[in-house]
């Protein structure tokens, strides 16, 4: 019975020393503003690169505008990133709840703090298995990254949602500044727990008083510990986590956003670096295609039903060639534009009596890749701007590019933009 | 120091908007945590599941059991330092040490898995390390500069008075 008493004291000792200016509910509101909207932006545009990868039978996609794939997962992985300094702020600002006493007061408390317990853990996975997917760091993941990255992102969005409805009546409270401060500055205190009774239980079964033993005298030393201004340090906290908002943003984005470019110090990628100028995510020597793609029998097959027509390289070549500038957009959140030229897929699937609006499977010569076959949606297939491209940058297409020829369409992720290619079948 | 709590969560009276709002984000969150349980179901084989159940668990004893605490052993030594150093001061050396702190746990992975290695050589391409140094060299810079100009305008305004 007395360790129970003695964790409570513990507990509220830890409590009251971890009590913070910046600490408080109107903070927790802002930074959960923040962080909610991070998260649902994160949510959509993760759930757009999912299903553009993974369309369900009814799924029609945008073709323009030609970067609304770059844009949406350069916003995605950008944002990731934005989390870690307001996921830290916010877990900072309710760290001393941790240490609520009682631990559980009631059913519904409990479900709070296990939903709470939940939406943290899933939160700090989440944005970390994220980041380090962009570093392609896979061997720190005893799970497959993309399912679990997608299962999670549901758990996030569906805490948070209980979260919210749990904490709406602090939210409402400390929503508007004009409610949640007085006129010089101090937080506007509401309902609150009362405070455990000096004479707490444990002092009064043994009359060990607080700063009794070395956890007593060290909570006490803390207490003696000057405090800060509350104004002065809720205004150095906030203006902490814009700052480190807005280094994080200006020096990593430049790998989505050209305009960051010149201040990519810490970036996956960068623009310009790789075969050709380009960033490379599977080279032809991983995906096994180093023989096969620069045989001199090597083919393209084109068909459709029982229509068939093979290609080599030489014809494809002489068939009417179109350049186009599209951005090559990685599901990892790197882009960069390029220009492209070769055939249209709409005029090759016409040699074969191929309808411009159909359906089109595409295989690749690559091997070991879930990705070697895919398909493309006829709104992709009819656009003018998708190629069977063979030069880049008016150069052969380098290897590591998709020689002999690559697809590349508008508004696609760049797993979608299959290289080496080795068959085109009309579907439908 | 007082402790501002916020009240104990309790779903509102019946028949109130806020009422209303937290039953249909309630039935949301739920609704969504089962679509969350049916991917990992069928996406994720079972044998995975305890290295995502370790994750978790390691996250919250990185975050609550170190980090936390860490930070607040540091905050302590800095509280405790504003007994000779003005607090506007202390306020912008705790946010310089976050900010270093959080490019540290964002860039230290790139550094480490650049070290390691890449599939090619466009993965990864910076140098990481070399630029870490700079940007804490500049955040140094930055600080210096705001704290002696935080200073100097305390001089003046003190001058002045």
């Amino acid at each position: 019975m007395l360790l129970k008493w003695q964790v409570q004291r513990l507990l509220h000792q830890t409590r009251h020393s971890l009590a913070a200016p910046s600490r408080n509910p109107r903070a927790a509101v802002v930074l959960g503003r923040l962080l909610g909207i991070a998260f649902i932006i994160t949510f959509l545009t993760g759930l757009y690169s999912h299903f553009i990868q993974e369309p369900l039978p009814w799924m029609v996609f945008l073709t323009r505008p030609i970067w609304l794939y770059q844009v949406s997962q350069g916003i995605h992985i950008t944002a990731g990133i934005l989390c870690f300094p307001l996921i830290f702020a916010k877990l900072y600002t309710i760290f001393p709840e941790l240490f609520q006493t009682p631990p559980v007061r009631s059913f519904p408390h409990f479900l709070e703090r296990a939903s709470i317990t939940v939406f943290v853990a899933s939160s700090l996975v989440q944005i970390t298995i994220g980041l380090l997917n962009t570093y392609q760091w896979y061997a720190l993941f005893p799970f497959p990254f993309r399912q679990t990255h997608y299962a999670l992102s549901f758990v996030i969005i569906g805490s948070l949602a209980i979260h919210i409805a749990l904490k709406l009546p602090v939210i409402a409270q400390y929503w508007r500044k004009r409610d949640a401060l007085t006129a010089d500055g101090h937080l506007v205190e509401h309902a609150t727990e009362p405070e455990p009774q000096r004479q707490d239980e444990l002092q009064r079964l043994t009359g060990k008083v607080q700063n009794a033993g070395i956890t007593g005298r060290i909570f006490e030393w803390i207490d003696r510990s000057p405090t800060l201004p509350p104004q002065t340090s809720r205004r150095g906290f906030f203006a902490t986590v814009a700052v480190a908002s807005a280094a994080l943003v200006t020096l990593t984005a430049g790998q989505s956003f050209r305009v960051f470019d010149a201040t990519n110090l810490f970036g996956a990628r960068k623009n310009d670096t790789g075969p050709q100028g380009l960033p490379v995510n599977r080279t032809a020597k991983r995906a096994k295609v180093l023989e096969s793609a620069t045989a001199p029998d090597w083919q393209l097959t084109v068909s459709n039903g029982a229509s068939t027509k093979s290609f080599s390289y030489e014809e494809l070549r002489a068939m009417p060639q179109h350049e186009v500038v599209l951005p090559i957009a990685c599901v990892e959140g790197w882009s960069q534009y390029a220009t492209w030229k070769g055939p249209r897929l709409k005029e090759l699937i016409a040699t074969v009596d191929g309808d411009p609006s159909s359906t089109v499977r595409i295989t690749s010569l690559e091997q070991g890749s879930s990705y070697a076959q895919t398909t493309m949606g006829p709104e992709f297939v009819r656009d003018d701007l998708t190629l069977v491209a063979l030069d880049l940058e008016g150069e052969p297409l380098d290897i590591d590019h998709g020689y002999p020829a690559r697809m590349i369409a508008p508004a696609r992720p760049g797993v979608l933009q299959t290289k080496w290619l080795s068959t085109l079948e009309v579907l439908s | 120091m007082s402790i501002t709590t916020a009240p104990e969560p309790v779903l509102a009276r019946p028949m109130t908007t806020t009422r209303r709002w937290q039953t249909g984000l309630i039935l949301f969150g739920i609704a969504m945590l089962v679509v969350g349980a049916i991917v990992l179901l069928n996406d994720v084989a079972p044998k995975n599941y305890i290295g995502i159940a370790i994750w978790f668990l390691g996250a919250l004893v990185i975050h609550d059991g170190i980090a936390a605490f860490a930070i607040f052993g540091v905050s302590i030594l800095m509280r405790r330092a504003s007994r000779k150093i003005p607090f506007v001061v202390i306020a912008i050396l705790q946010g310089a040490l976050a900010i270093a702190a959080i490019f540290f746990v964002i860039v230290v992975p790139a550094m480490l898995k650049k070290d390691i290695g890449s599939a090619n050589t466009s993965i990864l391409p910076l140098d990481y390390g070399l630029n870490l140094v700079l940007f804490y060299a500049g955040l140094a810079v930055v600080t210096a500069a705001a704290i002696a100009g935080y200073l100097v305008v305390a001089a003046r305004n003190r001058s002045r008075a």
